[in-house]
């Protein structure tokens, strides 16, 4: 008697899947929009790749600071610059069963890569040149140029798909019944309605601890908190901040607020001729906007001023560049200085699109007034004002929000001031020239500093009226333990339960 | 009146053409769908393969005509933003607009029909003043703030309906009557204006003056003959509703056409806004063209010259 | 005109023409027996449409972010100096509220006289000459009809800028349909009497029978049809800011605040109840005087009072 006991305390310790508690409860999130298809390859939202985090796994993923952390990668190893060697964790299977090896890495890879696919991210991978299978359990990768964002990379996206399942029942069953090895198994999707997963009790790391999850679309925001509010759904998406004192009074609800990697801005169309070509007329732009009682009134606290658009989360951030001041009198002084005294500037603004951008654009707008300028102030619906964007037609100023993609600046940086990229709208060599100097270059400390030189060039130049970081507020019931919030707009259910 | 029926159903198809037409060349005019489908950092290179990937780097009327050919056989293509048919899409959406639709209209019907009647009747009291207020209520709201209201009460507040959602018959109540709140203030105000006018009519001042009893004056005499034009104006109001609730739909996260046609606007998914827009007005003619027959059918006064 | 043609006739008189020739009569009974109660709402809002910058206490544009969310002034934490309170910009409700009168106003009336021109004129060309025209303005109907309004409103809105003036031209071109059908319905019955017959043997021109004759005896039905749409104007326009189409801030609407304030409205219930009730007394007001107008100008009804 007493030896099985041992034995099964040695297996307990041994085999900790066994122990753990069976998954149990339904857990059900709220999100704005739902899915365009079932193959991650094609997503291109954070709503969308929360349903990829919970079927599918990837090599690696990005812990809360932004570090690539390994998950079915187990280590990497630099050949030469422009080859890298991963080695991939063992024993991890598919929900059909199927082992996960190299091809199957490969083979999602190349997914990606394949302009078939017409993956929305294809752009951040194109810097692959070769996927090579060692063997079973060892892939190498060559890129065109030495790339110090690999890790990062595969953090991002390439969720890994089954290769054999696709091959033989066909892409298109795939994307009816999709497999993956990430904790939790597809069990049906009902468009624009519900999309319903369920636990896969063999996942490598053990067991989720929940038995059932549903993602609900709901793109109305006061809809959601409602269904919040009611005890329908556990976990919402993007709660208004006016509405969150309301819900911290209320029982059984917990508002999780975390700083998100959305940094908003207005555009200055520098590229048309005009007062807003000159320096002098942008920085008065940036001294005359109150950023601090647009984040305490506007925006009820939440958000953070920022000194460019690059917030903390991102590799490259400078913590010693201080945010523009609120000046109006300078502002004033450097209008009259250039000669604009009377400036007129139209201010586009989407309405919906981000957190309060219709009234923080207003009250800008009313801020411009105080010193002297007229706005002509536009409300644009939101396609339209990207066909604008993207036709590099937006008329003066525009509110924009970037977000978060690899916590680091070259993405942030890359999008506005390389010339070719759809929305730059300020053109400067001399700063292009060193956004691509620390693209490639591997070594951090010269990154860190070319960074540096970078931010305050830009904040000297004022291409862009810096305004702030967002602050995400996430509604979760108190049923639910363990949850997350990131600034990412990610979230990970393989740790989280929900008591009945 | 065959010829009638066969000229009504041949214009009805100019008609569907009509809107097919109008819708594409708008769809066009309003955006760049690429530019909604690609993550900003996407590369020109990606953009490029994109627009001729969906065809629309060809000359505009090279689109349409390729376009119209491929309606005709039934094919309105793939959706550029979900991977799957347009057509297909519409048709997973319509059980759920058309359920909401019709329990919408006959709720509507059910309090606006009876109120109607009584206003006409007693026209001119304090009954009629109230029937017809409430009836007022119902057209001054507008849809997305009854319906936010409707959920703010009955589902949070009261906890007795859920907020949102598709299922059982619980889940259409809310949305239902924000819809019926339009639907049956026309309808209210149309049906007593309707048996206003029956009232005055000769034959039922002759059957008064008979003797036969008020309420089967009512009923056989009034309602008969005003039936034919509530009919008209509900299948109307119907047909219009199906296609039409686009912000109940959204306020309720209901599946249906509706939200489908305002999603796909707002991403410029063209296959999709021609798919909702062409079916929505396929149920609308069709319905029209019912109604035109069976009042031709059954009122001989009203003919073409 | 008409007291001619009746005397030139020995045959007997039709409704149509007791109409024309009582209409005279009426007008100047009109100012006495009008709703004083709707009547007396109209008013208030033509006032404070044309004379906002006097009655207004506060500028409704200005923003105060310190004194944002302010409640009424009989609730705890309101001041006199914000009556009906503030809203999340601080800017005074009552203020916007009365400037808001414009909007409506123009929205309202303009939009109807667009909409109501358009669809009066086509329901006349239709209902007198029939046939192959008549046909074609029904078809054109039923394509406006099954379009649906948001997309027209973007495709519109999104070419010539959101304005009030655009929001006005997208309400002209998509309502006039409410209008031509009834209009339609009036003019063929009118069509086939005597004394348009007559004019025509004695030589009236078309144009002169539609414009002289036939219509200004549907003006009624337009008239009230015109008055009922006033506020179904001021929802739509509730409907565009809802959708981010509306006419463009700061300028304050009441559709805009009623959009703006409902995510505010279990914090800030005033935010959103004053501009509903502006609404709502203006949609009962409009109807009121319409249907006080039907009855009127409808001599059938002249015999029940």
């Amino acid at each position: 008697m007493k030896k099985y006991l041992l034995a099964s305390i040695i297996v307990c310790f041994l085999f900790p899947g066994w122990v753990l508690a069976a998954p149990k409860g339904k857990l059900t999130i709220a999100q704005g929009t739902d899915l365009t298809s079932l193959d991650p390859a094609r997503h291109g939202t954070t709503s969308e790749m929360n349903y990829d985090n919970a079927v599918f796994d990837k090599l690696y993923i990005f812990d809360v600071q932004g570090n690539p952390v390994p998950r079915l990668a187990v280590s990497h190893k630099m050949i030469n610059p422009t080859t890298w060697e991963f080695k991939l964790r063992r024993g991890i299977k598919f929900h059909n069963g199927d082992p996960v090896t190299a091809t199957d890495v490969k083979f999602s890879i190349e997914h990606y890569l394949d302009p078939k696919t017409k993956s929305p991210f294809a752009s951040f991978f194109k810097i692959i040149k070769e996927v090579k299978i060692i063997d079973d359990y060892t892939i190498q990768v060559t890129t065109d140029k030495s790339d110090p964002l690999l890790q990062k990379r595969f953090a991002f996206q390439i969720f890994i798909l089954p290769s054999k399942y696709v091959k033989e029942k066909g892409y298109e069953h795939f994307l009816k019944q999709p497999i993956g090895c990430g904790p939790f198994k597809f069990v049906e999707w009902v468009r624009a309605d519900r999309l319903v997963l369920e636990a896969y009790e063999d996942y490598w790391a053990g067991p989720p601890l929940i038995k059932t999850v549903v993602f609900r679309p709901i793109p109305e925001d006061t809809t959601r908190l409602a269904e919040l509010q009611t005890g329908m759904v556990d976990i919402i998406v993007n709660i208004p901040p006016f509405l969150v004192n309301q819900l911290k009074g209320q029982p059984g609800i917990d508002v999780q607020s975390v700083p998100s990697g959305r940094v908003i801005l207005l555009y200055i169309n520098t590229l048309a001729p005009g007062p807003l070509q000159d320096k002098r007329v942008r920085q008065a732009l940036n001294y005359a906007v109150d950023k601090k009682t647009i984040i305490d009134k506007v925006l009820m606290g939440s958000g953070f001023q920022m000194a460019i658009n690059v917030p903390p989360y991102d590799f490259g951030y400078d913590p010693a560049l201080k945010p523009y001041s609120y000046d109006p009198e300078k502002a004033k002084k450097l209008l009259a200085e250039a000669g604009y005294k009377d400036l007129k500037v139209v201010l586009n603004s989407p309405s919906g699109r981000y957190v309060m951008d219709k009234q923080v654009a207003e009250a800008i707008a009313g801020m411009y007034e105080k010193v002297g300028i007229k706005v002509d102030f536009k409300i644009r619906e939101w396609g339209d004002y990207v066909k604008d964007l993207l036709g590099k037609k937006l008329v003066d100023t525009g509110l924009i929000g970037s977000g978060l993609v690899m916590y680091d600046a070259d993405g942030r940086l890359s999008l506005y001031f390389i010339k070719d990229s759809a929305f730059c709208y300020y053109a400067d060599p001399e700063i292009e020239k060193w956004i691509i100097e620390a693209r490639y270059s591997m070594e951090d400390k010269i990154r860190k500093e070319l960074y540096s030189r970078i931010s305050k060039k830009i904040f000297e130049e004022a291409p862009f009226v810096f305004l702030y970081q967002q602050q995400d507020h996430w509604g979760v019931s108190k049923k639910v333990k363990d949850f997350q919030a990131r600034g990412d707009e990610l979230f990970y259910l393989y740790r989280v339960s929900v008591e009945k | 009146m065959g010829a009638y029926i066969v000229r009504r159903f041949l214009q009805s198809l100019i008609v569907i053409l009509g809107v097919i037409v109008i819708t594409f060349i708008i769809s066009r005019v309003i955006g760049d769908p690429v530019a909604l489908l690609l993550p900003p950092e996407a590369s020109p290179e990606q953009r490029a393969y994109l627009t001729k990937d969906l065809g629309l780097d060809r000359p505009l009327y090279l689109q349409l005509v390729v376009y119209v050919g491929k309606v005709m056989k039934g094919d309105f293509g793939h959706s550029f933003r979900h991977q799957e048919s347009a057509m297909k899409l519409v048709w997973e959406r319509l059980p759920a607009s058309l359920y909401l639709s019709f329990v919408a209209v006959l709720f509507a019907i059910g309090v606006a029909i009876p109120l109607g009647i009584i206003s006409a009747i007693k026209r001119g009291t304090i009954i009629d003043r109230i029937g017809m207020t409430l009836a007022l209520f119902g057209q001054s709201i507008p849809a997305f703030w009854a319906g936010i209201m409707l959920i703010f009460i009955f589902a949070v507040q009261l906890g007795w309906l859920p907020p949102s959602g598709y299922g059982g018959f619980k889940y259409v109540i809310l949305p239902a009557t924000t819809l019926a709140f339009f639907v049956s203030a026309a309808t209210a105000r149309l049906t007593r204006s309707n048996v206003l006018d029956a009232l005055d009519m000769d034959y039922v001042r002759y059957a008064r003056l008979k003797g036969v009893p008020e309420f089967v004056v009512i009923t056989r005499h009034v309602l008969r003959n005003t039936f034919i034009t509530i009919f008209n104006i509900v299948a109307l109001q119907l047909g219009l509703v199906i296609g039409g609730a686009v912000i109940t739909e959204f306020i309720f996260s209901w599946p249906g056409i509706g939200r489908l046609s305002l999603e796909s606007i707002y991403s410029r998914d063209y296959p999709v806004i021609q798919a909702t827009v062409v079916i929505a007005a396929l149920i609308f003619v069709v319905i029209n063209l019912l109604v035109d027959i069976v009042y031709i059918a059954t009122d001989p006064r009203v003919k073409k010259n | 005109m008409f007291n001619k043609t009746s005397a030139d006739l020995s045959s007997v008189e039709s409704p149509e023409d007791s109409r024309g020739s009582e209409q005279r009569l009426k007008l100047r009974k009109l100012s006495r027996r009008i709703p004083k109660g709707a009547a007396s709402i109209i008013l208030v809002l033509l006032l404070c449409a044309f004379f906002s910058p006097w009655l207004a206490p506060h500028n409704p544009i200005e923003q105060n972010l310190g004194a944002a969310l302010k409640p009424p002034f009989w609730q705890g934490g309101g001041t006199m100096d914000h009556l009906l309170g503030t809203d999340n910009l601080g800017r005074d409700i009552l203020s916007r509220i009365i400037y808001g009168a414009r909007i409506s106003v123009i929205v309202g009336f303009v939009g109807v006289l667009l909409a109501g021109a358009v669809g009066t004129l086509l329901g006349i060309i239709a209902g007198y000459f029939g046939g192959k025209i008549d046909a074609v303005i029904m078809r054109l109907t039923d394509i406006m009809l099954s379009l649906p309004f948001i997309l027209i409103g973007i495709a519109i809105i999104g070419a010539i800028g959101p304005s009030l003036t655009n929001v006005v031209i997208v309400l002209g071109i998509t309502q006039w349909v409410g209008y031509t059908r009834i209009i339609r319905f009036e003019a063929m019955s009118l069509s086939k009497s005597e004394f348009i017959e007559m004019a025509i043997i004695s030589g009236c021109k078309w144009w002169r029978v539609l414009l002289v004759h036939i219509l200004p005896n549907v003006l009624n039905s337009a008239v009230v049809l015109a008055t009922l749409d006033v506020g179904k104007m001021i929802i739509i326009e509730a409907a565009f800011s809802f959708l981010g189409l509306g006419v463009k801030p700061p300028t304050a609407t009441w559709g805009g605040m009623l959009a703006d304030g409902r995510l505010y409205m279990t914090v800030a219930w005033w935010t959103v109840t004053f501009p509903g009730l502006a609404i709502f007394a203006t949609v009962l007001a409009g109807n009121l005087i319409g249907d006080w107008l039907r009855d009127e100008l409808d001599p059938r009804h002249q015999l029940k009072v």
